[in-house]
């Protein structure tokens, strides 16, 4: 039975259809989880920041190479049922082999540095000292991805070895994943001789006890072996790596790599007894000429998934997604003196222009290339029901349900339908990450210095703080004179004495709570021009500036006693509202604070209606004379099913008109409950559409993103004084229009 | 407050980093008053009752209570530090507070994360901390001349105070500062492996945890881990905890709320701590 053979009521299938939303977000939730707290992992190791992209099995090797600052992950665990680990101890031995390539310095080759295992082969370096070590390194393999490969895997078997010794927790799991790698390797007798050879060092390094292999290869697998195994020494280093490999190539490129030996026979690695040292370094000297135009690992060859692929860094050109082909071609024509001087970690882009011959996009540009036109993320991996306009209303928009305590339901205004409909947006709060660092907020500080001081000069000036003493408590700075005398009398007359007995001299508390909300919409990671007028302020996005005006103003409001608190607002439909928690209402201010705040991002749709009824819900709980909401935003309200519905019959601007006026809407209702709404867009265009649905003084065009900063000083300070004494009375204030 | 008793078999265990004994001492010396910067548990408390049993310890004209703390909060008051009056059946009595106890019988008054204490606070220091040493008594109508053998020691976390709890310049350069971070690894081993009484191999592995997670608080991520919170989760092991079990109680409720975060301390745990 199928479900296009029997429907189910429509009733069911609403609910059949949001399970599968639930379900697919509660899986980009928990994917969304899992790589945060593996990059945190990673940072905790290395203290470098990455970004981890998962791929899948089908993916192209060659272009998912980790860069400095991405790690490329297998989208899913290789789990059997035979296999004695879980996908997230997988994931823990891939993300330490990763960040141990960083600890133990796979990447800051020195090919003059001493290394104490081996007899030193590498040839002396005559090439310019300008160019990285590591992409000198290709030339001692005659710049093939063989010899790069065969170094990649002998400091694969040096991190491995370390990473066993510096994390016995790990050593378990890591044994585990290495043995259930060795289920997915290629069989030695049907490949070449070389490849058979290589398979065997693969073996070795996952930490197989035995090898199938023709008698015709056991000298050279046991000399192989033997080097190898030095690999292991808790001295080796990097270079010990590059001595390995060139060993290892000698051996390798003696061998033919067509042919095979049909005939094998189990070979114990434990038996093998091989010299490290049978070569001279005269083999070395032409090792590049016999090495050159040798073939990498060809299609036989099986990737072991935990561990990283080589790409760009192994051979020391910056980021980039060539082939290691490529990169290798770049590094021969350097070496001639063909190409550019060598780059900096930060020149690969301009490399990848050389091969490429086409421009790429600049990298603040991704997150608008990311989004779809229908404004959700390409990697949402969810899928929401489509909504098909001849089922009745409420089968396709159903009243939703909160089913956490950090879920909530508010109503919504539909100007077409000219109801209210309830339970119709679901609002989630998350608690923003903190993985930024407080001295951005420092920073802004610095920049715009002057602002927060002058914000704190002014509302200590209309609203002046006074010592205020407190009679009869029970602590204080002094006696309490005529509670004393009671106290005197009482105890005479062999009566109980209270003890508030003492004056408290301490600064009021102010009577203001402020609930600051920032739009994390897509557009938000719009890049601003140049400030002219400041040459040296960098360039920043829609975002930043949000952010900064109201950290400024936040400091401000710290420091002056007003409580406040902080949200990021995003979403994708109206069951998924996102409300990011920088700071509660009554959450102390720490620096973790400031933290949240540098780590918001762009992210998807606006839907201000119910970020206005949230927080306006929020405020109402605070115990304050006067509430203050403020919205900063870049433009107007959009979201995935934010009124689409009544296009077919209204035209393409209903959208737009039933968002701006559930927005008007949610504005009123707040006022209507003793809480004082600003909504202020940096959209110049915001003016045509707000001023219609609008209360004039509760919204605020700002033409110049540059100048919100200072704006949004100019506008809480005038709420202020519009409120002082009057909790409501923010229409009092005049409206703040600049172009 | 805590007053500290100190005998001559009471050596505080302390390991120095650097040089920060010889120069408190020659702070001492020329009573100049001392302000500890540091990041939370990295040992300023235990180096201040290092530096008073070092001070006093051997002296038989030691003050009874040689070293006098308190913790700074933001409802402190001067006369939290000064001294209040109380009542009694006879009438009123006034009663010193630490800060005066200490002036008057010279012993060590350290202030811990002095810039929590209200502003109103850290101004009647002023007068003791230059050449006047004297602490006024508004209340009394008096000034107490600091004992002979007085010395102020304030400290705080630069890290954890937002700016605006900063000390003010003219409070700051009344004093002389010695900068503390975590001790490096071998030394933190040995201060684990004393404190908690933990086997080396155990101690190792503890430093070496802190010293990962360190990473994540000079990222802002957390506060890194410091000593103190290290020697508990050592502590719990020696009463037989399993080592994962104890960094879960001990230290990754304690670093922080978020589930992402608490994971990865939990897999830096784990690949560290076999059981």
């Amino acid at each position: 039975m199928t479900v296009t053979q029997v429907q189910p009521p429509a009733r069911h299938r609403v609910l059949v259809r949001e399970r599968g939303v639930l379900e697919a977000l509660e899986q980009a939730a928990a994917e969304d989880r899992a790589r945060h707290h593996l990059a945190l992992y990673y940072r905790a190791l290395t203290g470098k920041v990455c970004s981890l992209i998962p791929y899948d099995g089908g993916a192209n090797p060659w272009e998912r190479a980790d860069t400095e600052a991405e790690v490329w992950l297998p989208a899913q665990a290789p789990l059997d049922e035979h296999f004695e680990f879980t996908s997230g101890q997988f994931f823990q031995v891939a993300m330490t082999h990763r960040a141990m390539h960083e600890r133990f310095g796979s990447f800051r080759l020195d090919l003059e540095r001493d290394e104490p295992l081996f007899r030193r082969l590498r040839p002396a370096d005559t090439s310019d000292p300008g160019v990285p070590a590591l992409e000198r390194l290709a030339g001692l393999f005659g710049h093939s991805a063989l010899g790069v490969h065969m170094f990649a895997t002998c400091e694969d078997i040096r991190i491995d070895a370390a990473t066993a010794r510096l994390f016995p927790g790990l050593a378990g799991p890591l044994r585990a994943v290495q043995h259930g790698a060795l289920h997915d390797r290629p069989e030695t007798s049907v490949l070449s001789p070389r490849a058979a050879a290589i398979e065997a060092l693969i073996r070795f390094s996952l930490g197989s006890s035995k090898v199938l292999a023709p008698h015709q290869l056991e000298p050279t697998i046991e000399q192989i072996v033997a080097i190898a195994r030095l690999l292991r020494d808790p001295l080796s280093t990097v270079e010990s790596s590059v001595e390995a490999a060139l060993r290892i190539c000698h051996l390798l490129i003696e061998q033919p790599d067509d042919g095979m030996h049909r005939t094998v026979r189990e070979l114990r690695f434990a038996d093998l007894d091989g010299d490290a040292e049978a070569m001279s370094p005269l083999d070395m000297a032409t090792l590049p000429s016999r090495m050159a135009g040798a073939d990498g690992l060809g299609p036989w060859y099986h990737h072991v998934r935990y561990r990283d692929w080589p790409g760009p860094r192994y051979v020391g050109v910056g980021e980039g997604d060539l082939s290691l082909a490529d990169v290798l071609d770049l590094a021969a024509r350097r070496a001639e003196g063909q190409g550019e001087v060598a780059p900096g970690p930060d020149a690969g882009d301009d490399d990848l222009l050389d091969i490429e011959g086409e421009e790429r996009p600049p990298a603040e540009e991704k997150p608008q290339e990311e989004s779809r036109p229908d404004g959700r993320p390409a990697d949402s991996g969810m899928t929401l029901p489509p909504p098909t306009s001849d089922a009745p209303d409420l089968v396709w928009e159903p009243a939703l349900r909160a089913t956490g305590r950090r879920e909530f339901t508010y109503p919504e205004w539909d100007r077409f339908a000219e109801r209210v409909r309830p339970d119709h947006t679901l609002v989630r709060l998350l608690t923003a990450p903190a993985n930024s660092s407080e001295h951005d907020h420092f920073e802004v500080l610095a920049r715009y210095g002057d602002i927060v001081s002058r914000l704190v000069r002014a509302i200590e000036r209309i609203s002046p703080q006074s010592t205020a003493a407190t009679r009869r408590t029970s602590t204080g700075d002094d006696l309490d004179l005529d509670a004393t005398i009671d106290a005197m009398i009482d105890m005479r007359l062999k009566a109980e004495p209270s003890d508030h007995l003492y004056t408290d001299l301490r600064r009021p508390r102010r009577e203001v709570a402020v609930a600051f909300a920032i739009d994390l919409s897509g557009s938000t990671a719009l890049w601003l021009p140049p400030d002219a007028v400041n040459p040296g302020v960098p360039i920043q996005r829609i975002l930043d500036l949000q952010r900064d005006a109201v950290s400024l103003v936040a400091e401000a409001l710290n420091r002056v006693g007003d409580s406040f608190g902080i949200y990021g607002f995003s979403g994708t439909g109206r069951e998924n509202v996102r409300l990011s928690v920088v700071k509660d209402i009554e959450e102390r201010l720490t620096p973790v604070v400031w933290r949240r705040l540098g780590s918001m991002v762009p992210d998807d749709t606006t839907r201000i209606g119910a970020v206005i009824r949230h927080l306006t819900h929020r405020l109402q709980q605070i115990d304050a004379a006067t509430k203050i909401l403020v919205v900063v935003t870049d433009g107007r309200p959009f979201d995935v099913d934010y009124g689409q519905k009544y296009q077919k019959e209204y035209g393409r601007e209903a959208e737009f008109d039933y968002a701006v006026a559930d927005t008007a809407h949610a504005l009123a209702e707040s006022r209507s409950r003793a809480v004082n709404p600003l909504l202020i867009t940096v959209d110049p265009y915001g003016e045509n559409y707000l001023a219609p649905v609008c209360d004039p003084h509760e919204y605020h065009v700002i033409g110049d993103p540059q100048d919100l900063p200072e704006a949004l000083a100019d506008i809480y300070l005038a709420v202020r004084r519009a409120t002082m004494g009057r909790p409501t009375a923010a229409a009092a204030m005049p409206p703040v229009r600049r172009a | 407050m805590t007053s500290t008793r100190l005998r001559h078999a009471d050596e505080p265990f302390y390991l120095p980093v650097r040089d920060e004994v010889e120069l408190f001492s020659a702070a001492y010396e020329q009573r100049i008053p001392v302000l500890l910067k540091g990041p939370t548990g990295c040992g300023k408390t235990r180096f201040v009752e290092h530096m008073a049993w070092r001070l006093f310890g051997n002296r038989p004209d030691a003050p009874a209570e040689p070293l006098v703390t308190v913790s700074c909060h933001d409802d402190l008051t001067s006369a939290d530090l000064v001294g209040r009056y109380l009542l009694s059946g006879e009438g009123t009595t006034w009663l010193d507070g630490p800060l005066t106890k200490a002036v008057r019988t010279g012993a060590l008054c350290y202030l811990d994360e002095v810039v929590e204490a209200r502003k109103d606070t850290t101004v009647i220091l002023h007068a003791l901390t230059d050449h006047r040493r004297m602490l006024p008594i508004e209340r009394l109508g008096t000034t107490v001349q600091a004992h002979d053998d007085f010395l102020l020691v304030i400290s705080y976390n630069p890290g954890y105070q937002v700016a605006t709890k900063d000390l003010k310049p003219s409070t700051r350069q009344r004093f002389m500062a010695i900068d503390f971070d975590y001790p490096a690894s071998d030394l933190e081993t040995q201060i684990i492996a004393h404190e908690a009484e933990l086997d080396e191999t155990r101690a190792g592995q503890l430093a070496f945890l802190g010293e990962q997670l360190r990473r994540l608080g000079e990222a802002g991520v957390i506060d890194g881990p410091g000593t103190r919170l290290l020697v508990h989760v050592g502590e719990l092991m020696v009463k037989g905890i399993a080592p994962r079990r104890a960094c879960e109680a001990g230290l990754v409720q304690a670093l922080s709320d978020e589930s992402d975060v608490q994971r990865a301390i939990i897999d830096v745990v784990s690949a560290i701590f076999p059981e």
